[in-house]
């Protein structure tokens, strides 16, 4: 039994090839200069590249945070470098035909032919390779509906006064120390404006990838729904195997106006490192969205990848009635380390949040929950529900829980549950007993376990989110 | 801020000044190994996650005087428990008092001061202190070993069963600020039983004087301990305190806390299973108002296969109070078949009350069961509705259901005396409802 449980857990990681494509890097370094350059390249106004500086300033005074649960030798911030673009992109390309077919290769090696997923999923994808958005399909069809969806770099330029407004409106640079890294250097992105009552009319997606070696990714994301509207947006990153760490340190904001609906779903599978633990992706990540009344919220996240994790997508619940809301599921195996939860921040009346956290610890894995819930002392009639359920396979594998709760009002009410346990052996063996193959069966029952999140997930979404836990898991049955 | 250097000071400067002599030569040693812990340790600030949420700001008043004389005036009546039949054991200021203590029960346990205590005793209390709280990294616990001189031992030696111990820390009216340290130690060798009640009492606004009362507990095979920790103290008081326990296999603890705010009330509770077997079941209750503040700091640390925890921890907040609880599960890697729950209840009564709470589980071992809950809330608004349904006004629906909410917990004492001392004392809190404090559900 154990045997095929090994066997399902080793399996590779299938999207660890790198493309072969001349970029253009910044020796690795980090001063103001580094700044400077990466500013002049994108041809960014004085506000902007004063903003940069301003966040590293701040930065530089800032301590590495070291309270979450994990354990790694420190990022040599000196050695990373914080810009690398693929040459091609020198010369925009205007349309999806003029992209460096060995870009689109690389695409089509991920699954996702830009082309083809977006005529026949319709989806709306700007992808992100290294630090430079390459390509945006279905710009026009958006552009009808009045959607903005392009990189954040271009709308630096066409769109000022949105970007004045809103970047770091929800996250500031001195937010936490890798957000202020993020706002230092910043590569590129996506940005999202729905305008008032618009419902967008498909979703839309981003795909984010490290391909060049010691570089480090930092895209920023910024999604403004203006009053009444909604979008739904899907995230979904990879990057090649390489031996030694690579640093992922995004910023996501999301602004919810009144009555309006973001939901972002995440399919993070970052390349996790091999099976003795050496290399991955460090990936820390700030994201935060902010609900005016009536707004909402929902961030859906399946974890499969990456070394080390350090994430937790939040909610300030501001406007009355708003809500919020948190699936996860956090598979890790292997040496993975995760470290990751939300936090709600209730400050509006009747404000409502639900968590729902599904942490699955396989191999050598440490993977813990860490939230928040706090309930201000504005938040009349304000409703959390947490529910974080973790799941053990092997015995040299650690599932964690801390959850914090503040209360400052008597008639919020907070709910949390937590239950840690194994797969259960009268499961395996009734599903046996009827014939299921082990590996199977175990699939089976986790894909039971995260059903609850995975049923919040867009549909292309579910049935990729279900393959990867599946490819995770191989080998892990016990 | 300043002024709060002033208390660090105040003990560093009274810790490394402080005389490490003593005719018992290990005890010295204890002192000094303590002393150099202390030493090494940060003090606390709000940045340290195990105080995040509580402010040693309160300690800005606290002065490092030891106490001056007791005052004679001791209000017995206010540690007295009806119908214990226990020894009484009673400590003013952290001084043993000879004249108020009952020791004339035979009970089968030996009890003694550190000071006073004979050669299998002290080779007893050289085996186990400092042992239990071994791991802590409460800078508190290393400033009361740095300074113990003295504590109380309790000894029940194998296969015997003990009568009821009562030790009573009474605080007597200070005219200055004053900081006082205790220490106990129980031993309960293999197959023994005992009941230890720690009763916190004293009069009114003897403000700002500061309480460290830190107890080990050692259980043997199949050791059976009851144990209670009541803090009924003045609001004024600060207390800094900690139980650690060690149980060896098969042992079983029951333990049972309650507090009623204070300026601070910091309580750690620390269960280190070492032996497979073992039960412990640990329940509190903390009752805030005005401007109080309890902090109840619990830590399992299943360290051992197939022992189990039943942890249950109510609170409820009333005014500008504040509670803090923090409960850690910690499951090692060889502990397999463990089995824990822990579920913390708040109810918050009032808009500035606050509550926060944090149930943690840490778990390294695969075929374990656990499962913590927390929950904040107001009352139920049903239950509310039924009572007032038959006639009963609001004000008593609440009275009733707040206490039912700890009355659960209280019933549950396996000392019948105990909760009917409890009962009346809650049942003032909540205005001296009669009928609360009679009604035995």
């Amino acid at each position: 039994m154990t045997d095929v449980i090994n066997e399902r857990i080793e399996s590779d990681y299938k999207a660890g090839f790198v493309t072969d494509v001349e970029t253009d890097t910044i020796p690795p370094g980090l001063n103001e200069d580094v700044i400077r350059t990466i500013s002049a390249k994108k041809g960014e106004p004085e506000w902007l590249l004063e903003w940069r500086l301003k966040a590293f300033a701040v930065w530089k005074e800032m301590q590495e945070p070291e309270w979450a649960h994990l354990k790694y030798p420190k990022v040599e911030f000196d050695k990373v470098s914080y810009y690398s673009a693929p040459k091609s992109m020198e010369d925009k390309p205007k349309s999806l035909d003029e992209v460096d077919p060995e870009l689109l290769k690389t695409y089509e090696k991920l699954g996702i032919p830009l082309h083809e997923q977006a005529i026949l999923a319709g989806v709306a994808v700007d992808a992100v390779f290294d630090s430079v958005s390459v390509a945006t399909t279905f710009r026009d069809k958006l552009e009808e509906a009045g959607v903005i969806f392009c990189p954040i770099s271009e709308a630096v330029h066409k769109y000022p006064d949105l970007i004045k407004k809103y970047l770091g409106s929800v996250v500031p640079q001195k937010d936490n120390f890798y957000a202020a890294l993020n706002c230092a250097v910043f590569s590129d992105g996506s940005f999202v404006y729905i305008p008032k009552g618009v419902r967008c009319p498909m979703e839309l997606s981003t795909y984010f990838r490290i391909n060049e070696a010691k570089t480090g990714q930092f895209e920023r994301t910024l999604i403004v729904a203006d009053e009444g509207s909604y979008v739904s947006y899907l995230e979904g990153c990879t990057a090649p195997m390489r031996d030694e760490n690579q640093l992922h340190a995004a910023v996501v904001e999301l602004v919810a106006m009144k009555d309006a609906e973001i939901k972002y779903s995440t399919v993070q599978n970052w390349y996790p490192g091999d099976a003795e633990g050496k290399g991955g992706i460090y990936n820390f990540v700030t994201k935060r969205g902010i609900c005016h009344q009536n707004a909402k919220i929902s961030w859906t996240q399946v974890e499969t990848g990456s070394a080390i994790t350090w994430k937790y997508p939040s909610v300030v619940l501001k406007g009355d009635n708003s809500i919020g809301e948190f699936y996860s599921v956090a598979l890790t195996n292997n040496y993975q380390q995760a470290d990751t939860g939300t936090k709600m921040i209730h400050l509006g009346k009747n404000t409502r949040s639900t968590i729902i956290s599904k942490g699955i610890s396989a191999g050598k894995s440490q993977n813990a929950y860490r939230g928040l819930v706090r309930m201000n002392p504005g938040a009349e009639n304000a409703r959390n529900y947490t529910q974080c359920d973790s799941l053990l396979i092997g015995d040299q594998c650690g599932a964690h829980t801390f959850p914090y709760i503040e209360s400052k009002h008597p008639a919020a009410v907070v709910e949390h549950e937590a239950t840690t346990s194994k797969v259960s052996d009268d499961q395996l063996f009734l599903c046996q007993q009827r014939g299921i193959e082990p590996e199977k069966a175990v699939s089976m029952i986790v894909n039971g376990f995260c059903k609850e999140v995975f049923k919040e997930l867009p549909m292309e979404f579910a049935v990729e989110a279900g393959k990867l836990l599946e490819v995770s898991l191989e080998g892990s049955v016990g | 801020m300043s002024e709060t250097m002033n208390f660090i000071d105040q003990a560093t400067t009274f810790v490394s000044s402080h005389e490490s002599q003593s005719k018992t030569q290990w005890l010295a040693d204890f002192r000094l190994q303590q002393q150099t812990r202390f030493s090494q340790n940060q003090w606390p600030t709000r940045k340290t996650e195990n105080w995040k949420y509580t402010s040693l700001n309160a300690l800005q008043q606290a002065n490092f005087n030891q106490p001056s004389q007791a005052s004679s005036t001791i209000d017995e009546s206010a540690y007295a428990i009806e119908n214990l039949n226990a020894q009484t054991l009673v400590f003013v200021d952290g001084v043993f008092d000879a004249t108020r203590s009952q020791l004339d029960i035979d009970s089968n346990a030996s009890v003694c001061l550190f000071s006073e205590a004979n050669e299998k005793q002290q080779a007893l209390i050289q085996n186990y202190l400092g042992k239990a709280s071994g791991n802590s990294s409460n800078i508190f616990t290393h400033l009361n070993g740095s300074l113990t001189h003295d504590g109380l031992l309790i000894h029940v030696a194998k296969g015997q069963t003990a009568s009821p111990i009562h030790v009573v820390h009474y605080a007597s009216s200070q005219t200055q600020a004053a900081t006082a340290q205790s220490r106990h130690l129980f031993v309960v060798e293999d197959n023994a039983q005992a009941a230890v009640i720690e009763h916190f009492a004293s009069v009114e606004s003897n403000g700002n004087s500061l309480f460290n009362q830190l107890t080990e507990i050692e259980l043997g095979n199949n050791a059976h301990l009851h144990h209670y920790r009541l803090h009924l103290e003045d609001e004024q008081m600060i207390h800094l305190g900690a139980m650690h326990a060690n149980l060896q296999r098969d042992a079983q603890l029951n333990s049972f806390h309650l507090a009623l705010g204070g300026k601070i009330k910091r309580i750690d509770i620390e269960v280190n299973y070492q032996g497979s077997g073992a039960h412990s079941d640990v329940n509190g209750v903390y009752l805030t108002k005005n401007r109080q503040h309890v902090d109840y700091h619990t830590n399992m640390e299943h360290a051992v296969p197939h022992c189990t925890t039943s942890e249950v921890f109510r609170g409820i907040m009333d005014d500008n109070s504040k509670a803090v609880f923090n409960g850690r599960i910690h499951i090692h890697p060889q502990a397999q078949k463990t089995l824990a729950e822990l579920s913390n209840k708040n109810l918050l009564l009032s808009n500035k009350a606050e509550i926060n709470t944090k149930p943690e589980l840490e778990i390294y071992a695969d075929d374990v069961r656990c499962a913590h809950g927390a929950t904040v809330s107001q009352m139920d608004n049903n239950a509310l509705f039924y009572l007032l349904s038959r006639g009963i006004s609001r004000e008593e629906a609440e009275r009733m259901l707040s206490f039912g909410f700890i009355n659960e917990l209280i019933d549950g004492v396996k000392h019948e005396a105990i909760g009917a001392y409890l009962r009346p004392v809650i049942a003032e809190l909540f205005g001296n409802q009669q009928h609360l404090a009679e009604c035995d559900l």
